[in-house]
């Protein structure tokens, strides 16, 4: 059986249209596989496991219903929700990963990571991410009433789509250094990542990097099953 | 970072916040404006610096802010890849012109506080597509409305794209 990769979804309350296609792709692809992966950024903005919106309740029941129906799911934390955590889990049947974690399906072991870590070059949002990751601001960040962190989150997701961050080119690329270290590290040959937006198979010298693309045209995913791994993409109606 | 789209390809820098926060804070205020689309590169010298932020291609200047003060003390070179605020001779003039250092140019620095050695504040780096930057300072330049250096067939930032590590800035 198959497993899949997918990452960078960024659903928000502004985009149905790949809410849909997340749903539909939850019924359809995801419902035949063995196990199915979501490398981070599957929201835009998660403000913490008590948000109570429409989309929040829509996708963890969509969630629930397939890791009920026996697909294994597993999710890491992207750079824009991070705070996803175990009461998320729980509702939803799956398992919160590391940030860097080891897949095992047959004959192949693939390090599977959201990507933001890789890009080392990008000295501000390392900084940025060393600050909004630290317990503490996390701490403060959940005793601010709800109503206050939705407001926040709407803000972010306004100022975000204004400044284009989630086109490529506002987001660093990897660093090549960074990328041979981490797989070196854990003694793969294989890494899937996403976060750059810069969906490609890239061939190194010690293996392979795939890199998953975020949902807006289109869905991207990985496929890895006996004949090995395979990115697709398809239209988002 | 801030990623510009240019008619000749994409640069990004990133700020300084910590040595030269006023001009940063100044440089993504016209950022998230969209102030720079639509501005070109107006001078560009080979071998010194290449020039923006100020003018359209009809080289007339678009109305900016209210000038900042002038952080060039803050022990940031004018080095290669380095951009700084461009002024007039006034030292506490600068308002959205900016240039991009393409060779290391230790006479811009700060000297002291006079009118001849303020120098011109340094407040970020060119972290990606330098060669972009490289292209544009080989372009044939003439005299236009006034002006001499500038590039021939114009060059434009189309677009203005702010990565998400300044959303709290």
């Amino acid at each position: 059986m198959a497993v899949l990769f997918i990452s960078d979804l960024h659903l928000s309350p502004e985009r149905p249209t790949v809410t849909r296609a997340f749903l539909q792709f939850l019924q359809q692809q995801a419902g035949a596989v063995e196990a199915l992966y979501i490398l981070g950024d599957l929201f835009e903005a998660w403000i913490g496991d008590d948000d109570n919106s429409p989309l929040s309740l829509e996708v963890q029941r969509a969630l629930k219903q397939l890791s009920d129906a026996g697909v294994a799911l597993y999710i890491q934390h992207g750079n824009r929700d991070f705070l996803l955590g175990k009461r998320f889990a729980a509702n939803t049947g799956a398992t919160l990963l590391a940030d860097e974690h080891i897949v095992c399906h047959g004959d192949n072991r693939v390090l599977v990571m959201h990507g933001d870590t890789l890009c080392t070059d990008d000295l501000a949002y390392q900084r940025f991410r060393r600050k909004a990751r630290h317990p503490i601001y996390k701490w403060a960040l959940s005793l601010l009433p709800l109503k206050r962190r939705q407001k926040i989150a709407r803000d972010w997701r306004a100022r975000s789509r204004a400044a284009n961050s989630n086109k490529p080119s506002a987001i660093m690329d990897v660093n090549a250094d960074a990328v041979d270290r981490v797989m070196a590290k854990h003694r793969v040959d294989t890494l899937i990542h996403g976060h750059t937006h810069r969906p490609q198979r890239h061939t190194l010298s010690s293996g392979e990097r795939i890199v998953l693309g975020d949902w807006h045209d289109q869905g991207w995913m990985i496929q890895l099953d006996n004949s090995g791994y395979e990115l697709q993409h398809f239209d988002i109606a | 970072m801030i990623t510009f789209r240019t008619t000749m390809g994409d640069f990004s820098i990133e700020l300084d916040f910590d040595n030269a926060p006023v001009t940063s804070a100044n440089f993504l205020r016209y950022a998230r404006e969209d102030f720079y689309n639509h501005t070109v590169f107006h001078r560009v010298i080979n071998g010194f610096m290449v020039q923006g932020g100020g003018m359209t291609a009809d080289m007339q200047a678009k109305p900016t802010h209210e000038p900042i003060e002038n952080e060039a003390d803050n022990g940031l070179k004018n080095s290669l890849g380095s951009i700084a605020m461009a002024r007039t001779s006034d030292p506490h003039s600068a308002a959205s012109q900016f240039f991009i250092n393409v060779a290391d140019n230790d006479f811009l620095n700060h000297s002291s506080k006079t009118m001849q050695g303020w120098g011109y504040a340094v407040f970020g780096r060119v972290v990606e597509g330098m060669e972009a930057i490289e292209a544009i300072k080989g372009v044939p330049t003439g005299n236009s409305m006034g002006h001499g250096d500038v590039p021939v067939d114009p060059i434009e930032i189309t677009e203005t794209l702010i990565s998400d590590s300044y959303a709290d800035r």
